[in-house]
């Protein structure tokens, strides 16, 4: 009969069974890396453009904002970024796939306006097992992030109604409606619609003047001025649809001496119309009294920050929603600094 | 007119109180912990510079070599917006016939006018808050009047006589074989934006064979100095952002129990910073929570040359702060002793 093991004894067994493990995960390790450090992916975005000054979206960012959006976000990430230049042309779109499919890459994103090269691109990608993620333009089967033209106009719309409830309330208004209005190929007029909805619903009496100035900001002051003049003892309720018609606009009012009857909301809040603590911009806490009351928040100047963070979901086998909004909101005095938290004062 | 007079007096009291009355309203205890020094603690972390610390760092001082640590603070050096460092030279005994006594006694002196971040300089414990509310959890809005503050100044601090370790994070770089210099430095630096991590410290550290001891101070040589030494001609992008410390770095040296951190940038910490909705969030974590101080625009290339010259990278650390009663922070001389 054998006697029960007693402690003394039973330890170097243990010991030896603790040591064997632990030889055997340090072998594990050695073998899968990846199972002591998150899986590293890499990343293709391929830029709608980076020509320099070139804006985008009918915003004043360009594509550089955009791609260094991309690259500081991808900072403390386990990603590896591939960038490409589309160059708003296809045959570098589709050289750029072509590309990112013998690199091996584990993820695309698209930042490209044409749906038939859009459309060869997903298939060349799928066909290679890449998994694809479009921005602001789709890409079939592909999640989408991206601009909303409409409810950005919305936004706009309901914060020129606030203020008109707020300051204005029985006066003589007129809403006007300012910027390159038919720009299809930016969603311009899906940015007029969305602006024009709160109005005709919460402003029914309040007429809407459109003011296209084609693109051309110079159009911003005669076309102010013909209205302003139509109008003596109106107040004016102007959306601007980018920020630079926003300032242009601002501009003519003062030489008119109108900017007491007018309130301005612009779209896009660009680097043109707020920045850090020194450069006084016109959205800023210590310029409250503009009469550029706001404007409307496209930030793709953080579109990596909210892209990237889908394609690691997508990568690492979740679902993401088909479609992503940028979170338009708006931008004034009162949270440019919580939204853009300036660094120069430091 | 007295009507009138009274009317602003009125309009003024009323103004100043609702502005304590908003103060008042932050609940500090929610937004920063405590010092572990105690409630009325407005040392903060020199509490750790004890006399078994200042002996143990002055074994560090083996040659007497004094290594400078600090940029002149001169007109054309980088400062922000409206920031200006001058001074007004006071010299009317040199004119003639104006010198005194039949010894001909001359004196100049000076007035400096200039804001006291500029330069190498100390971020103290009043300098970086959440809301109102400051280090130790104090209600900054109750002790701040026209001039300065009535807790966390300046005076309050003890000594840096500590030791001093200095992690060169360009060779940590190098040697990853991941430096992407900035085109406008001269000699190799990190790149604005660079997020140093607690890795990169651990192997800056490593690097010479260091641990960090409770009550040390930081130096990090990021290279992005070399654009200061540029004066005027970089200060756009000396600026214009920096390499410098992430979150997950800044909490780890606040686990090591050190005094303070700083290195050759502007604001220590890397900008843009990790999240673009945050401000300054290394700032917090450093000072705000953990009373930890910020030394920014080191001279941190002699010290990093010398380290890699002799393998050894610690160093008594030689640096007084004013006893400036009340103020957030100071320029300052900074010395490394070998």
């Amino acid at each position: 009969m054998s006697r029960p093991a007693t402690v003394r004894e039973r330890r170097p067994r243990a010991l030896l069974t603790v040591g064997a493990f632990l030889a055997a995960l340090s072998l594990v390790v050695a073998a899968f890396p990846a199972a002591s450090q998150p899986r590293r992916f890499t990343i293709a975005f391929a830029n709608i453009t980076e020509e320099p000054g070139l804006t985008v979206e009918g915003t004043g960012f360009t594509g550089a904002d955009v791609r260094q959006s991309f690259v500081l976000a991808a900072r403390g990430q386990p990603i590896d970024l591939v960038l490409y230049d589309n160059h708003q042309d296809a045959a570098k779109a589709l050289a750029n796939v072509a590309d990112a499919i013998q690199r091996k890459v584990d993820l695309y994103i698209q930042y490209f306006p044409d749906p038939a090269i859009n459309k060869a691109a997903a298939e060349m990608l799928r066909g290679a097992g890449i998994s694809v993620l479009a921005v602001n333009y789709p890409m079939t089967g592909a999640p989408l992030y991206g601009v909303d033209n409409r409810a950005a106009g919305r936004v706009a719309g309901e914060a020129l109604v606030r203020f008109a409830g707020g300051a204005w309330a029985g006066q003589s208004m007129v809403a006007i409606l300012l910027g390159n209005l038919t720009d299809q190929a930016n969603g311009l007029p899906e940015r007029v619609q969305g602006v024009r909805e709160p109005l005709t619903r919460l402003l029914p009496a309040t007429r809407i003047i459109a003011l296209d100035t084609r693109g051309n900001p110079a159009q911003v002051s005669p076309l102010l001025g013909k209205a302003a003049a139509a109008s003596p003892n109106t107040r004016f309720l102007i959306a601007a649809l980018d920020d630079m018609t926003a300032l242009s606009a601002k501009s003519a009012l003062e030489v008119l001496g109108r900017t007491a009857d007018a309130a301005i909301v612009g779209l896009g809040c660009d680097r043109s119309v707020h920045g850090g603590a020194s450069e006084k911009k016109e959205i800023d806490p210590n310029n409250r009294g503009s009469i550029l009351i706001g404007s409307v928040a496209f930030f793709l100047d953080r579109y990596g920050y909210d892209v990237l963070p889908l394609a690691l979901r997508m990568l690492r086998g979740e679902s993401v929603p088909a479609r992503t909004p940028t979170r338009h909101i708006l931008i004034t005095t009162a949270n440019v600094w919580r939204e853009y938290p300036p660094y120069d004062m430091q | 007119m007295m009507i009138k007079a009274l009317s602003a007096a009125g309009l003024v009291m009323l103004v100043l109180g609702w502005t304590s009355v908003a103060f008042a309203q932050t609940d500090c205890k929610t937004l920063v912990p405590a010092s572990p020094w105690g409630p009325n603690d407005q040392t903060g972390a020199t509490n750790r510079v004890t006399a078994a610390v200042t002996k143990a760092a002055a074994a560090e001082i083996q040659e007497g070599k004094v290594v400078p640590m600090s940029y002149p603070l001169v007109d054309g050096v980088p400062l922000f917006g409206t920031r200006f460092s001058k001074t007004i030279l006071t010299a009317t005994t040199l004119a003639p016939g104006a010198a005194l006594g039949e010894n001909q006694l001359t004196y100049m002196e000076d007035t400096w006018l200039s804001q006291s971040h500029v330069g190498t300089h100390l971020d103290g414990l009043g300098h970086i808050g959440r809301k109102d509310c400051y280090f130790n959890q104090t209600p900054m809005g109750k002790y701040i009047n026209q001039n300065n503050m009535t807790r966390l100044g300046l005076e309050n601090l003890k000594s840096f006589a500590t030791r001093g370790v200095l992690i060169d994070a360009v060779k940590v770089y190098q040697q990853a074989g991941k430096l992407k210099s900035n085109a406008n430095c001269k000699k190799p630096c990190l790149d604005k934006g660079t997020v140093l991590s607690k890795a990169d410290l651990e192997a800056g550290l490593k690097m010479y064979n260091v641990t960090l001891r409770e009550g040390d101070i930081v130096i990090i040589h990021t290279g992005w100095g070399d654009l200061f030494e540029q004066f005027p001609a970089k200060n756009a992008e000396y600026n214009s952002g920096e390499p410098g410390l992430g979150k997950e770095a800044a909490a780890w040296l606040v686990s090591q129990k050190i005094v303070a951190v700083g290195n050759d940038t502007w604001g220590v910490e890397v900008i843009p910073g990790e999240n673009p909705k945050e401000a300054f969030i290394v700032h917090n974590i450093l000072i705000t929570d953990n009373g930890i101080h910020i030394l920014e625009n080191v001279r941190t290339d002699l010290m990093a040359a010398e380290a890699n010259s002799t393998g050894r990278a610690t160093f008594f650390f030689n640096m007084t702060v004013p006893r400036a009663v009340g103020l957030t922070g100071n320029f300052v001389g900074i010395d490394g002793i070998r």
